[in-house]
C-alpha cells in the first residue's frame, strides 16, 4: 500500500507544492494570513479548469490550442448579450457557453478524429479562426462590470469555507473527471488509446468516437471557462484569454500528464496549475523582481519535464534489472 | 503518380496560387505592385520567412520549435542591452546572433540528450526566453538605435525598390534550398523524417543532425531578431507575441507535412509570400485586419484537409485499404505503425504532398 502510494505520479509535485508554500510562509509572514493562498487559488482556477479537459486529449496524444480563443469569445458574447439586453440569466449564459464551446469542439473533433488530421495543426487553425471572429465582433467594444448582472462578481469573489468559488468549481471538475477516467469504460479507453493506438483499435475500442467525444467535451469546458473569465474580471474585451493555451498545456505537463500519452490525471493537472501560480506568487512574496518571475517559471517548467524524463528512464532501468535477476 | 497523367503537387499548386494572387492583385489595384508596396510586403514577411526556412527543416525531421518568437525577442533584447553597454552596433549584432544560437542549442540539447519531446521542451523554453526578455529589459524598451542602422529598415537598396532585409532572405533562401534539395545532408533530413530507426540503422548521425537543426533555427531567430530590431528601431520585451504559430502555419501551408519527411523550400517561400501579399491586398482593399486572421486559419485548415480528403477519395476509388506507411513519431513508436504519437504528429497524406 505504502509503495503503491509512493509511486503515484502526482506525489512529487504535491510535495514540491507543499514545500514551496511552507518555505514562502516561513520567509514572508504576510503570506501566512491566508490572503496569499486565496489569491493563488483564484488565479489558478481558470488554468486548472481548462487543464481538466486538456488532460483527456493529451492522454490520447492530442492537444487543443484553440481553448483560449473559445473562452475569450464566450466571455465576450455573454458580456455583450448582457450589455444589449440589460442582463443575462444564468441559463442563457450557460447555453451560450456550451453552445459555442461544443461547436468549436465538434469542428476540431471531426477534423481530427474522422478525417485523421493532426490536432496541433487543426487547433492552431481554429485558434486563429475563432480569435479572428472574436476580434471582429469585439472591435472597440468593452463590457464593464456595471453592464453585467451582479451574480458574476458574486461568483468571482465568493468563497466556500474560505476557498474561492472558482477554485471549488475547478477542483470539483478535476475530481469528477479523475474518477471518470479511472472507473468508467470511457475513461479507461482514453488511457488505452494513448498507450498504444493500434492495439486499442485492434481490441475494438472506438478510437475515433472517443477522440471526437473528448474534443467536444474540451470545447464545452473551454466555453464554461469563458464564464469563469467573465466572473473573475467582470470585464470583457478583445484581449480576453489571449495566450493562455500554453499555460494550460504547461500545467498538464508539470502535473504529470505526459505529452507522449497514456498517463496522468486531471487532478494532477490541477495541482500543476496551482504550482505554476504558487511559483509566481512565492517569487513575489520573497521579494524577487516581477521581471524574473516568468523566466523562473519557464526554467522550472523545463526542469520539471527533464526531471520527469530522468525518473522515467531510471525506473525503466530498474525494471530491466529486475527482469534480468532470475537469469 | 499512381494514376499517371498530370498531377499538381501541393507546392506547385501554391506557387500557382501566388502568381494568380499577384496578377489579380496587380490588375485590381494600382498600388498593389508599386515599388513602395512591394518594399513594405518584403519587410513585413522578412522575420517569418527567415525563421520558416529553419522551421521547415525541423518539421521535416519531425521536431518542432515553439520558442522561436521568444528567441527572436530575446535576441533583440540582447542587441538592445549590448548597444547600451558598449555603444557598438557590431558587437550588439554578434551578441544577438550568439544569443539566438545559444537558445537553439539549449532546445537541441534537451531534445537530443534527454530524449524529450520537442513540443514540451519548447513550450517550456518559450516561457523561459520570454521571461529573460523581461529580466533584461524590464518594462523600458530600447529605442535609441543609431539612424544609420535603422534607416536600413525601410530605405531601399540604392537603384532598386527592395529593402536591405532582402539580402539575408535571398542568401538564406538559396542556402536552405541548396542544402535541402542538393546535398547528402538534405537527403538525410528526408530519411530521418520518413523513419527515425531506419535512418539510424543506415548510419545517419541522427542526434547530431537534429542538434544542428535546433542551433540553426536559433541562429535564424537571432537573424530575424536583428531584422525586427532594425525595422521597428526598438527592442521591447513583448514583441512578436504569438509569432511562433504564424511561422508554423506558413511552413505547413507551404506543403511541409507535419508527419515529417516531406517538404520543399520553394513551397515555404510561396506560402510566406502568399500570406504577405494577401495581407497587403486585404489592407489596401480596406478589409478588417481580423479578416486576415480568419483567412490565415482557413488556409492552414485547407492546406491539411484537402490533400487528406483527396487521398481518401483516391483510396476509396481504388477499392484498396490504406497502405501501411512508416510514419513514426517524435518519440520512437511502440507500435511502429502509422499512428499519431504526439499531437504534432498524426495522419497526413505524404504522397499528395510530394507532387
Amino acid at each position: 500500500m505504502m509503495t503503491k502510494l509512493l509511486r503515484v505520479r502526482e506525489l512529487p509535485i504535491l510535495v514540491a507544492l507543499l514545500i514551496l508554500l511552507l518555505l514562502t510562509g516561513i520567509l514572508n509572514p504576510a503570506f501566512r494570513t491566508g490572503d496569499g493562498l486565496t489569491a493563488i487559488l483564484i488565479e489558478s482556477a481558470l488554468i486548472g479548469f481548462l487543464a481538466v479537459g486538456q488532460t483527456n486529449l493529451i492522454i490520447m496524444r492530442h492537444i487543443d490550442l484553440s481553448v483560449s480563443s473559445t473562452a475569450g469569445l464566450v466571455s465576450f458574447l455573454v458580456g455583450s448579450y448582457s450589455m444589449n439586453h440589460g442582463g443575462v440569466t444564468g441559463g442563457v449564459a450557460l447555453l451560450i457557453a456550451i453552445g459555442v464551446g461544443a461547436t468549436v469542439g465538434i469542428v476540431n473533433g471531426a477534423l481530427v478524429a474522422y478525417l485523421g488530421l493532426p490536432s496541433l495543426v487543426v487547433t492552431i487553425a481554429t485558434l486563429y479562426i475563432v480569435r479572428g471572429i472574436f476580434n471582429y465582433l469585439a472591435a472597440g467594444i468593452t463590457v464593464t462590470a456595471d453592464q453585467l448582472p451582479p451574480y458574476f462578481s458574486w461568483i468571482g469573489s465568493g468563497e466556500v469555507l474560505g476557498v474561492p468559488d472558482l477554485f471549488v468549481f475547478a477542483a470539483a471538475a478535476a475530481a469528477i473527471m479523475t474518477l471518470v477516467l479511472r472507473y468508467t469504460r470511457w475513461g479507461r479507453d482514453l488511457y488505452a488509446i494513448g498507450s498504444n493506438p493500434p492495439a486499442a483499435r485492434r481490441v475494438g475500442i472506438p478510437v475515433a468516437h472517443r477522440e471526437f467525444g473528448a474534443f467536444v467535451l474540451n470545447g464545452s469546458i473551454a466555453g464554461v471557462a469563458g464564464l469563469m473569465l467573465l466572473s473573475r474580471f467582470s470585464f470583457a474585451d478583445a484581449t480576453a484569454g489571449l495566450g493562455i493555451e500554453l499555460y494550460v498545456v504547461a500545467a498538464c505537463v508539470i502535473g504529470g500528464v505526459a505529452i507522449a500519452g497514456g498517463v496522468g490525471t486531471p487532478a494532477g493537472a490541477l495541482i500543476g496549475a496551482v504550482l505554476l501560480q504558487t511559483i509566481a506568487f512565492a517569487l513575489g512574496a520573497l521579494g524577487v523582481s516581477q521581471f524574473w518571475q516568468q523566466a523562473v517559471a519557464g526554467a522550472l517548467l523545463v526542469a520539471a519535464i527533464a526531471f520527469d524524463r530522468i525518473v522515467a528512464m531510471r525506473s525503466t532501468h530498474r525494471a530491466m534489472r529486475l527482469v534480468e535477476v532470475p537469469v | 503518380m499512381r494514376s499517371g497523367g498530370f498531377r499538381l503537387g501541393w507546392d506547385k499548386g501554391i506557387i500557382l496560387l501566388l502568381v494568380l494572387l499577384i496578377v489579380f492583385g496587380g490588375m485590381s489595384d494600382n498600388l498593389f505592385l508599386s515599388g513602395d508596396n512591394i518594399n513594405f510586403i518584403i519587410g513585413d514577411v522578412s522575420e517569418v520567412m527567415l525563421i520558416a526556412f529553419a522551421m521547415a527543416l525541423l518539421i521535416i525531421v519531425k521536431e518542432i520549435d515553439l520558442s522561436v518568437a521568444s528567441n527572436l525577442t530575446l535576441s533583440s533584447a540582447v542587441i538592445g542591452i549590448t548597444w547600451h553597454g558598449t555603444n557598438s552596433m557590431w558587437l550588439a549584432v554578434i551578441a544577438g546572433l550568439l544569443t539566438g544560437s545559444t537558445c537553439g542549442l539549449i532546445n537541441g540539447l534537451l531534445v537530443t540528450r534527454l530524449g524529450l519531446s520537442s513540443l514540451a521542451v519548447t513550450i517550456g523554453t518559450l516561457a523561459l526566453y520570454r521571461g529573460l526578455c523581461y529580466v533584461l529589459l524590464g518594462d523600458t524598451p530600447v529605442a535609441d538605435y543609431p539612424t544609420e542602422w535603422t534607416d536600413l529598415g525601410y530605405q531601399p537598396i540604392p537603384g532598386t525598390f527592395l529593402p536591405w532585409v532582402v539580402v539575408p532572405m535571398v542568401v538564406a533562401g538559396l542556402a536552405f534550398w541548396y542544402v535541402l534539395h542538393g546535398t547528402r545532408l538534405g537527403r538525410w533530413l528526408f530519411a530521418i523524417g520518413q523513419g527515425d530507426e531506419a535512418a539510424v540503422f543506415s548510419g545517419i548521425p541522427l542526434k547530431r543532425v537534429k542538434l544542428s537543426l535546433f542551433v540553426l533555427t536559433g541562429f535564424m531567430c537571432g537573424l530575424a531578431g536583428l531584422a525586427y530590431t532594425i525595422r521597428f528601431a526598438s527592442s521591447s520585451p513583448d514583441g512578436a507575441l504569438g509569432f511562433e504559430l504564424l511561422v508554423i502555419a506558413a511552413v505547413l501551408f507551404g506543403g511541409v507535412a507535419i508527419a515529417g519527411g516531406v517538404g520543399t523550400i520553394w513551397g515555404v517561400v510561396a506560402a510566406v509570400l502568399i500570406w504577405g501579399f494577401s495581407r497587403s491586398y486585404l489592407q489596401l482593399a480596406g478589409w478588417d485586419a481580423n479578416a486576415l486572421v480568419i483567412v490565415s486559419g482557413l488556409l492552414l485548415l485547407v492546406s491539411v484537409a484537402v490533400p487528406r480528403v483527396l487521398s481518401k477519395i483516391r483510396d476509396a476509388a481504388a477499392h484498396r485499404t490504406s497502405r501501411p506507411s512508416s510514419r513514426g513519431g517524435v518519440t520512437p513508436p511502440p507500435g511502429g505503425e502509422a499512428e499519431p504519437l504526439s499531437p504534432a504528429v498524426a495522419g497526413h497524406d505524404q504522397g499528395s504532398h510530394r507532387g
